[in-house]
């Protein structure tokens, strides 16, 4: 009978041995294909949670003026600069103007929790959407605070500019 | 003088993490905007750009250079690997503090904005190196294959480079590497913060080399198993 793979014919004093082959992991050709089908899946999940669905995370108060029967009364994320004095606490939220860089205005009337750095002044992206159709009140049930990329300290006479001006 | 080099590398590195560590939680000040939070600006960014440019880069110019046939060398491989390898744990370290900084911050520990989904992009990209490379049995082809890999999976790297330029982010935009060429940050803050990049970049340096020098052993310990086993083999059969 012919030899297996797994087994290996000696001649040893002109008797014929059959031994077993040690034992080899031999992996499957299918496995570097089946390893690229996974990355591919996992990325496109990414993908589809990430940039297909929001390439561009927000629509600024700016092109909401500019498009706002398209808006309607869908779920948007919404960025502005919170208006310096309009910021009044209440017991579900917040209420407070953002205002665009053409000093167009939107009312935000937020339910939630607004995170801890969130103040006058400082650029955010609101969850939610408008209350009619054509109106310019929009109510949030999440706040996001999106910091500016510039880290000056707080005490600034602790921190100068290369040209020795004091930031 | 070489060897000097290369020991005196895993204590300057250990060094400059704690300099790091210290000028950033007690001598630099709080910041305007952000107060303690951005403290996370001396840990962060120095990750991301270790775990984005310069690993994922190393592996990348590695497999570049061992596609080409004049430059091929098995060592190149290893390389490759061996700075993927990093560059997983350190693109791992970028999301996990990028989460910790978004919450106090942001209000959210994630958002699906281009920044953030391009860099999950590039863990799953360096995990699936590691995976693919390990499905192969023939050396060669593990080689040729997972460097053509990681050359596709450079295209990555601008994509995520310019993502808060090209689009609409809440992470925020460049402090240093602006398109103005205009820092953001100044005075001991911007030490401080260079001085985490020099730290990780050195970090990088060690981790790589030892995770070279572990793989090389590896190679060459198969290779001694395999010629004494010949050779037990040999001397049984009276060869």
């Amino acid at each position: 009978m012919a030899p297996t793979c797994s087994e290996l014919v000696a001649v040893v004093d002109n008797q014929v041995l059959t031994v077993e082959a040690p034992a080899v992991v031999r992996r499957s050709r299918l496995r570097p294909l089946v390893v690229l089908g996974l990355i591919a899946l996992i990325i496109g999940a990414l993908l589809s949670q990430g940039l297909f669905n929001s390439l561009d995370y927000f629509k600024t108060v700016d092109e909401v003026y500019a498009h706002r029967l398209a808006v309607g009364t869908t779920d948007i994320r919404l960025e502005g600069v919170v208006k310096k004095g309009s910021v009044v606490r209440t017991t579900f939220g917040a209420n407070f103007v953002l205002t665009g860089s053409q000093h167009r205005d939107v009312a935000v009337h937020e339910v939630g929790t607004p995170p801890q750095l969130f103040q006058a002044n400082i650029p955010v992206v609101v969850i939610g959407h408008f209350t009619t159709a054509t109106s310019f009140t929009f109510r949030a049930n999440q706040i996001m605070v999106k910091h500016s990329a510039s880290y000056i300290a707080k005490n600034p006479n602790r921190v100068k500019a290369p040209n020795g001006t004091v930031r | 003088m070489k060897n000097l080099w290369w020991r005196a590398l895993g204590p300057v590195t250990l060094i400059s993490l704690l300099l790091t560590g210290w000028l950033g939680l007690w001598v630099t000040p709080r910041a305007q905007q952000q107060g303690d939070f951005a403290r996370l600006v001396y840990l962060h960014p120095a990750e991301a750009w270790v775990g984005i440019y310069v690993s994922f880069g190393t592996a990348v110019i590695a497999s570049g250079l061992y596609l080409w046939p004049r430059t091929r060398r098995a060592s190149l491989d290893l390389v490759a690997a061996s700075a993927m390898e990093v560059s997983v744990v350190f693109l791992v370290l970028t999301l996990i503090t990028g989460a910790i900084w978004g919450r106090p911050t942001w209000g959210v520990w994630w958002a699906w904005d281009a920044r953030l989904t391009s860099t999950a992009v590039m863990a799953v990209l360096a995990l699936g190196y590691l995976a693919y490379r390990y499905s192969f049995d023939d050396p060669m082809r593990r080689a040729q294959r997972s460097a053509i890999l990681a050359l596709i999976s450079a295209v990555n790297v601008p994509i995520i480079h310019f993502s808060v330029v090209w689009w609409k982010t809440l992470h925020q935009g460049a402090t240093v590497l602006t398109p103005g060429a205009s820092i953001k940050i100044h005075g001991i803050m911007a030490w401080t913060m260079l001085l985490s990049f020099i730290a990780f970049t050195l970090c990088f340096v060690w981790m790589t080399r030892v995770r070279y020098l572990i793989a090389r052993q590896a190679q060459e310990d198969s290779r001694t198993r395999l010629t004494s086993a010949i050779a037990a083999r040999q001397s049984e059969g009276g060869v």
